[in-house]
């Protein structure tokens, strides 16, 4: 499965990424060093929500609950208990993987439209129970007293380099997580139970322990993004990591770059992230709302010419003249939706 | 293939644009740059846009010669010797984790001198942060949470009262009636939006409310953007308080409103905190319906009329060609936060963040578009001068009822019942 | 016992606004398997459509809704046109990303042409009008609204079961191929559909312009309230929805005034969520 130049592909990645801060002009405190940062954020958060969706085809857009409870895990451990963030991260993420394994043994009996509705439906609920639970903060929500900089505190003001390198790690542990898991046994088993669970369970494969242990993973990847999110605002209350919207972010990214691809959430990521904050930075001055008419209508024209995203692009390019069963095995329709 | 065209044609109509406008940045040179940060897209749009209108009033201001204007920084164009006012706007679209990165990016990428913004707490807290750790001035007008001026920053000023003060007030005059009218007010009941901001609220009414020996008989939070508000007033109508205090925001406060006359119900007195009761378009819209709520306030036409005169005229040569309406007391404190920031740059002479925030932190400044006609900051950032009066509505004029030395109308008492107006 | 019985009636009343903004969803998801995520849009769309027509040329929301489900129905039908037709059956999920896409366009224009203001209508024929009913207080515009859910529910009830394009449009749900080898344009049926699907949304927007004020977001929680009645329905049941929509505006008015009314909302996902874990095709689901 693993080609030797995917590998050389994906060490160049990292060393680059690496070496960019200690470029002269590299990261500093720009802006393009923010955008650079959410780009590995925002990647390693559609990569996680890849494991269960993309390649385990769950698709669900309840993934900002477990983010949440892993950023409330990092902000309760630096505000309310005036510790460091580094305890608040393990508990925040065994926290999501027990409330994912909890949400999801139920809900996995529902297929298509009602699994989704029903992750919707469990964000409302998660959103509006820490909206008025007092010891999380409640609506008001829990704001980061001003910390010393550096690693102990996770926290930095006058650099954004200690932010990106810690992106960076976060977006090598879940990508290469999954670079593990594609060339592992469970890679094969939750394409497995993509495909068809009948057939999978006919070959001997354990679907519920393999859809349940691979939510449990997409959820604690999921949290240590939550925890970095509550880090680098310094601040957090529900609207900002529960919402549906937050949820979105994590869909919309990985189906634009192309969903149960390996590379498919750091180009989604790469391509929507930036122009989610250019756009907003350079045009909602005016106030008009133009930016989010622009990313709607890019959402619109991805979904009708290319819906099986970037990588779909990159595959129509690379086998030309296009030949359809090339694209179509990356995420062909479900059956039995309904 | 025409997908990818397609595709094409829209990144480079964005690129076009981000140069377009990053290219704007550069020219003129004796400029001082302000980013401003607002809601202007998201729930609270109208509030932001509201807010940044203000500011572009008070730009107008300050940069072009207003002789017949009575103000400081009027009469003479622009500050120092000559510099002109930019604003670098930025929308935070409600967001705590925008409005961030946001104003990271108009301290650092913009090197705007000092930020005014946010209008929603939450969304003040972490942009205020970040100016702090970076030593860049941050100035608020209408943010109201107590806890912003509670955390004892230096670079942080604020000029509107906050919830506590607000609270406080309400009881104060609750107190009043008791006494002078014989009201016989003994029972209280909150609504509130279940959000920052009115969860803040209400925590400095139920201590405000404790002080004085009012009983709380209803505490009934709602969710924001509710689908109908029927259980909420049920239970308000329920334990019958004799007087409400209301914080909901403009969509919500009508809904509200007209639930309470639907099911004919009514406290003796309803108080509320700077929020949809306050804007000139949702009453406009009420209408009738609207009569006799009451609300704290610190800037109305009619107050402006008899105490802000010069706030009557910039409000109808510059903020009402923009807004279409008047100012609100949340907007217009916007605007008086640029102009004693630049008051402040003025006496200290020079661009210089410093001397800028020890003016700022230790001087009395005039002020004509404020209530007390002057603002002067504790440590921390609070405006002790900060001032709000009660109002009550009347046919879409807001009669000041409280305190005595503002007062220009005798308040009605109880409020008139829906089958009787 | 007299709030009770308001409480009661409170909640009949939303339910049924629920099962009209709903009707719409359920047909198209019903037949077609497709979640509208512009549909809160879409309800925005006709509210904004009604208010103007109101304050502008003073026609009544319950004559305007004639325009709106007019109006809907071509934006259903252009939506279907440019956007479902194209993205549908090519990959999961991507008619309800699509539509997402759609919700963020239309949310954001309307912000831009009409601001971000609230807009409420007054002097309608039926404001502040209600009626007494032992101890209870019925609202003359919910009721209106209330007996028009009745309404546009019973002609798709009846359209589906009665007629040939009722079952032209049933055949085409079953099965789109055996559809076409009988010569159903199921294109055609399509794009009817979910232009009727839009005509109902029209028709719920501009009726609730008689009470509730307008603005960019009003439709987030009501498309939200609809998905989770549709899916509580069953696939493309009408009478599903309609009684789904009457237990979830019963499980608001009552959590919401015997528990706390900030809880309303999460007591009304649990049951639902409570619901389909025990029957998951929802309650008339098949």
């Amino acid at each position: 499965m693993k080609s030797k130049r995917s590998s050389t592909l994906w060490y160049a990645f990292l060393l680059a990424a690496l070496a960019l801060p200690f470029l002269p002009g590299g990261i500093g405190n720009t802006f393009h060093g923010h955008v650079l940062t959410m780009i590995l954020l925002y990647a390693s958060m559609a990569q996680s929500w890849n494991i269960i969706s993309g390649y385990c085809g769950q698709i669900s857009f309840g993934h900002a609950v477990f983010f949440g409870i892993g950023a409330y895990g990092a902000a309760l451990a630096v505000v309310t208990f005036d510790s460091l963030p580094w305890y608040g991260v393990p508990a925040g993420a065994a926290a999501a993987a027990i409330v994912s394994v909890l949400i999801s043994a139920p809900c996995f009996r529902l297929k298509g439209h009602y699994f989704a509705i029903a992750t919707f439906a469990t964000v409302e609920i998660f959103n509006r129970l820490f909206m008025i639970w007092d010891w999380v903060g409640g609506a008001i929500g829990l704001d980061y007293p001003i910390l010393e900089d550096g690693w102990r505190n996770f926290s930095w003001s006058g650099t954004k380099n200690g932010y990106y390198l810690g992106a960076l790690a976060l977006f090598t542990l879940v990508f290469g997580i999954v670079r593990r898991i594609e060339s592992h046994r469970m890679g094969y088993y939750l394409r497995a139970v993509r495909e068809g669970q009948e057939t999978a369970e006919s070959l001997g494969v354990n679907s519920t322990f393999v859809k349940l242990s691979a939510m449990a993973l997409s959820a604690a990847l999921a949290a240590l993004c939550g925890a970095f999110f509550a880090q680098y605002n310094y601040r957090v209350d529900p609207p900002m990591v529960m919402s549906l919207d937050m949820s979105m972010k994590f869909v919309l990214i990985t189906i634009l770059g192309g969903l149960g691809t390996f590379w498919g959430p750091l180009l989604g990521a790469a391509i929507l992230i930036p122009l989610q904050e250019y756009t907003r930075a350079y045009l909602s001055h005016l106030g008009s709302g133009v930016d989010l008419m622009i990313f709607g209508l890019i959402i619109i024209v991805t979904m009708i010419k290319q819906p099986r995203g970037i990588m779909g692009i990159v595959h129509s390019l690379r086998k030309k003249p296009e030949t359809p069963a090339a694209s179509e095995e990356i995420c062909e329709d479900r059956e039995g939706e309904r | 293939m025409r997908s990818k065209s397609m595709l094409a044609r829209l990144l480079v109509f964005t690129l076009c644009g981000v140069f377009l406008f990053g290219g704007a940045a550069f020219g003129a040179d004796k400029v001082i740059k302000i980013g401003t940060l607002f809601p202007l897209t998201g729930p609270s749009a109208v509030s932001g846009q509201n807010c940044l209108n203000s500011l572009l009033a008070a730009v107008e201001v300050i940069n072009n010669a207003h002789p017949e204007l009575d103000m400081p920084l009027a009469a003479k164009a622009g500050l120092l010797d000559g510099y002109k006012i930019e604003l670098v706007k930025a929308d935070h679209q409600g967001k705590p984790d925008v409005a961030k990165s946001e104003a990271e990016r108009l301290y650092n990428q913009e090197n705007v001198f000092a930020i005014i913004g946010s209008y929603n707490s939450s969304a003040t807290k972490p942009a205020s942060a970040v100016a702090e750790r970076a030593k860049k001035l941050f100035l608020c007008g209408a943010s109201s949470s107590a806890a912003l001026t509670e955390r004892g920053y230096k670079y942080f000023f604020r000029h509107a009262p906050t919830d506590a003060i607000e609270s406080e007030e309400f009881t104060d005059y609750i107190s009043w009636l008791n006494k002078e009218k014989n009201a016989g007010i003994k029972t209280l009941g909150l609504f509130y939006e279940n959000s920052e901001f009115g969860k803040h609220a209400a925590d400095e009414a139920k201590k405000a409310a404790k002080e004085v020996g009012l009983e709380i008989t209803a505490d009934v939070p709602f969710n924001v953007g509710a689908t109908n508000l029927s259980s909420e007033v049920q239970t308000l109508k329920a334990a019958n308080p004799d007087a409400v205090f209301g914080a909901a925001l403009g969509g919500d406060y009508s809904l509200w409103v007209r639930t309470m006359k639907q099911v004919n119900w009514l406290p003796k007195i309803a108080i509320n905190y700077c929020t949809g009761y306050q804007n000139p378009a949702v009453q406009k819209e009420l209408g009738a319906d609207g009569n006799y709520f009451m609300g704290g306030m610190s800037f109305s036409p009619e107050l402006a009329e008899k105490f802000m005169p010069e706030a009557l005229v910039v409000q109808e040569k510059f903020y009402r060609p923009l807004a279409n309406q008047p100012f609100d007391s949340d907007s217009v404190q916007e605007a008086v936060m640029l102009m004693i920031l630049g008051q402040a740059i003025e006496k200290a002479g020079a661009l210089d963040t410093e001397k800028v925030r020890e003016i700022l932190a230790s001087e009395t400044f005039v002020s004509p578009l404020s209530l007390s006609g002057e603002v002067a900051f504790a440590p921390g950032g609070q405006n002790i001068k900060a001032l709000s009066v009660i109002t009550q509505i009347e046919n879409q004029k807001y009669n000041t009822i409280y305190p005595e030395k503002f007062k220009d109308s005798e308040v009605i008492y109880p409020m008139k019942p829906w089958d009787n107006r | 016992m007299g709030n009770f019985l308001q409480v009661l009636i409170d909640g009949l009343l939303n339910g049924l606004l629920y099962a009209l903004v709903a009707a719409g969803l359920s047909l198209i998801w019903g037949v077609m398997d497709v979640i509208n995520f512009a549909h809160g849009e879409f309800l925005m769309v006709a509210m904004y459509l009604s208010y103007w027509l109101g304050f502008l040329l003073d026609i009544d929301p319950f004559i305007s809704w004639i325009a709106g489900g007019i109006f809907l129905f071509l934006l259903g039908a252009v939506t279907y046109r440019l956007i479902i037709k194209n993205s549908l059956g090519k990959a999961a999920m991507a008619p309800l990303l699509a539509t997402f896409g759609l919700s963020m366009l239309l949310k954001n224009f309307c912000m831009n042409v009409f601001t971000p203001n609230f807009r409420l209508l007054s002097g309608n024929w039926l404001e502040g009008r209600t009626i007494a009913f032992g101890g209870a207080i019925v609202p003359l515009p919910q009721l209106v609204t209330a007996l028009f859910a009745f309404a546009v529910l019973g002609v798709l009830y009846w359209m589906l079961k009665k007629t040939r394009l009722g079952w032209a449009i049933q055949a085409t749900a079953m099965d789109k191929e055996a559809a076409e080898l009988m010569g159903i344009d199921t294109e055609r049926i399509y794009l009817l559909v979910f232009g009727m699907g839009g005509a109902c949304v029209g028709i719920a927007g501009s009726l609730m312009t008689s009470y509730l004020a307008v603005y960019p977001e009003v439709g987030g929680l009501f498309s939200l309230i609809a998905f989770v009645v549709v899916a509580l329905g069953g696939f493309g049941s009408i009478p599903g929805a309609l009684l789904a929509a009457l237990l979830i505006g019963l499980v608001e008015s009552f959590s919401g005034f015997y528990i706390a009314a900030v809880v309303k909302y999460v007591a009304v996902f649990a049951v639902y969520l409570g619901v389909i874990l025990l029957r998951p095709r929802g309650l008339f689901g098949w």
